[in-house]
């Protein structure tokens, strides 16, 4: 589903985020990505999602080569995948539900549909009596799970998320670990970055160490 | 994963649904935005004030001229030569050039008022009296007005049929009434080529001030354009709300202008009768019928969007996530 060939990723400076990167995720896999703070975790992710563009190497998503992909196909492309941010990325001058709706909105759905959905993954993430409250009198967990409502409301097949837990107390981070489980469960491809390597590996989920911008052990787990 | 199943996703938005989509997406926007402008009364007001100032103002003077030229285009119609004869001309003298002129192709009519009938007639019209009384002889001369054919009327024609009648041995003195009124309408066509000048200015203005206005929108929700890009937003997709930003400016100011313009005539209305009433000629003040309302709130429409598009134009495309 995720395959990356040979990825370098230089930025401007000169500084190599990623090295000659090969990783293989399969449709319905689920992965964490770990590794030290400038390891490449970040870079991974936008790389996937087209934030950033390879320096070098070949990046597939679904069979499609998305290494050259012009900007106009970006967001179908993205609307291929749900994204779950650190700091949540919320709207905050706007509803939990309308917040939920937006892609669904992005993407034409009906208005009954969309309904019907934003119902089902505020259900999912036990927040469905918070619909109609504005996300700043949510708390950090709230906020975040909203943000999980949103990046699977569309039912994507790749859902990404960069260090879901990073502000978040133990009890909260296995909660959210949890529903990516869940999300998985149902043939999600799911890849975490997370460093909160006690958590991950609790999980029994294939991890990806990356140093470096290389990646450490990603294709040995997988043999 | 569903798109492994090989089975249609069940209630993936089909044509029919997007294109139903899109029209709500649009009139969402368009209360969307709208209710932007409300929840920042105080920024929107300034913009919407200036817009309407910026229309107001060649508007007014443009319906200013429009009232002059319906004005003068009354009297235009008189455009008769008046031909003061010498005061000692005999009847039979100035009979003999009334039957010398009426052969001339271009007049079409001759009145004859004679000295005594001048006289009769200035007594009747001004206060003057007791100043003709004490004088011992009628000082007005006797004058001819010849009313030319519409034909005639070109300018050229007109001013070589002055010059020949100012050969006349009789003829003391030619007044073409037209000469004024081409006067004032050359300064008419100056003053409405300057107001027309004027008016692409300010509309410039206008468009700025949209644009600058937008621009700060944008800027000020950036986070919000890159949350809507990162979850699959289209640029078009995100274009939308600043467009209708836009509009709504341009229908809000064209409408103030539109009621300025109104307010500004009421006041001049009763001065201004009262100064053709002077003229000893009766007056309507022309107010902007509904079409000329319309073009001008439609004008105003096309420069807030032309405006906000100037402003989003490369703008959004350049916010992307980061």
């Amino acid at each position: 589903m995720i395959e990356l060939q040979n990825v370098t990723k230089r930025y401007p400076g000169n500084r190599e985020a990623l090295t000659q990167l090969d990783l293989v995720l399969e449709r319905g896999e689920m992965a964490f990505l770990t590794g030290p703070s400038g390891a490449g975790k970040s870079t991974l992710l936008k790389l996937i999602a087209a934030i950033e563009r390879p320096t070098r190497g070949r990046i597939l998503i679904n069979q499609k080569n998305i290494t050259q992909i012009p900007k106009r196909k970006i967001p179908n492309l993205r609307r291929f995948m749900g994204i779950v941010f650190q700091d949540h990325h919320l709207l905050y001058d706007r509803s939990v539900f309308d917040n939920v709706s937006l892609p669904l909105q992005i993407a034409g759905y009906a208005r009954a549909e969309i309904r019907r959905r934003v119902r089902a993954a505020l259900d999912k993430v036990a927040l469905l009596n918070r619909e109609k409250a504005m996300p700043i009198t949510l708390s950090g967990g709230e906020q975040q799970r909203v943000g999980i409502a949103r990046a699977v409301v569309h039912k994507p097949a790749i859902l990404l998320a960069d260090e879901p837990t990073g502000n978040l107390d133990p009890g909260l981070s296995a909660e959210i670990m949890q529903l990516f489980s869940e999300f998985n469960q149902v043939g999600v491809t799911v890849l975490v970055a997370s460093h909160d390597l006690d958590l991950i590996s609790r999980l029994g989920k294939r991890i990806i160490r990356l140093q470096g911008g290389q990646c450490i052990n990603g294709q040995a787990q997988l043999a | 994963m569903q798109a492994s199943t090989r089975r249609p996703i069940p209630n993936r938005p089909n044509s029919l649904t997007r294109f139903r989509a899109l029209v709500r997406e649009h009139l969402r926007s368009l209360v969307f935005s709208l209710g932007k402008l409300y929840r920042h009364p105080f920024a929107s007001t300034l913009t919407i004030l200036m817009i309407a100032v910026a229309l107001a103002l060649p508007a007014c003077m443009y319906l200013l001229l429009d009232n002059l030229q319906a004005v003068t285009e009354k009297w235009d119609d008189s455009g008769q030569i008046t031909l003061f004869l010498n005061v000692n001309s005999s009847e039979a003298e100035i009979e003999a050039l009334r039957t010398r002129l009426a052969e001339l192709k271009e007049i079409e009519n001759i009145k004859y008022v004679s000295a005594q009938q001048a006289l009769t007639e200035f007594r009747k019209f001004s206060r003057l009296e007791y100043l003709i009384e004490g004088l011992e002889e009628n000082p007005l001369p006797p004058t001819l007005t010849l009313i030319p054919f519409e034909q005639a009327k070109q300018a050229g024609q007109l001013d070589r049929l002055v010059q020949d009648l100012g050969t006349y041995p009789q003829v003391e003195h030619v007044q073409l009434d037209l000469q004024w009124l081409q006067r004032l309408q050359a300064i008419t066509e100056v003053v409405h080529r300057a107001i027309t000048i004027l008016g692409i200015t300010l509309a410039i203005s206008v468009l700025l001030v949209v644009g600058n206005s937008i621009r700060l929108d944008i800027e000020n929700r950036r986070e919000e354009i890159e949350v809507a890009k990162l979850i699959g937003a289209t640029n078009r997709f995100v274009r939308r709300p600043f467009l209708y930003g836009g509009m709504w400016y341009g229908l809000l100011g064209g409408s103030l202008a539109l009621l300025l313009v109104l307010l500004v005539l009421y006041v001049i209305e009763a001065p201004a009768q009262h100064l053709i009433g002077l003229y000893n000629s009766n007056f309507e003040l022309i107010f902007p019928d509904l079409r000329q309302g319309l073009a001008l709130i439609a004008t105003s429409i096309v420069l807030g969007l032309l405006g906000s598009w100037l402003a989003v134009g490369r703008h959004i495309v350049r916010i992307e996530p980061s």
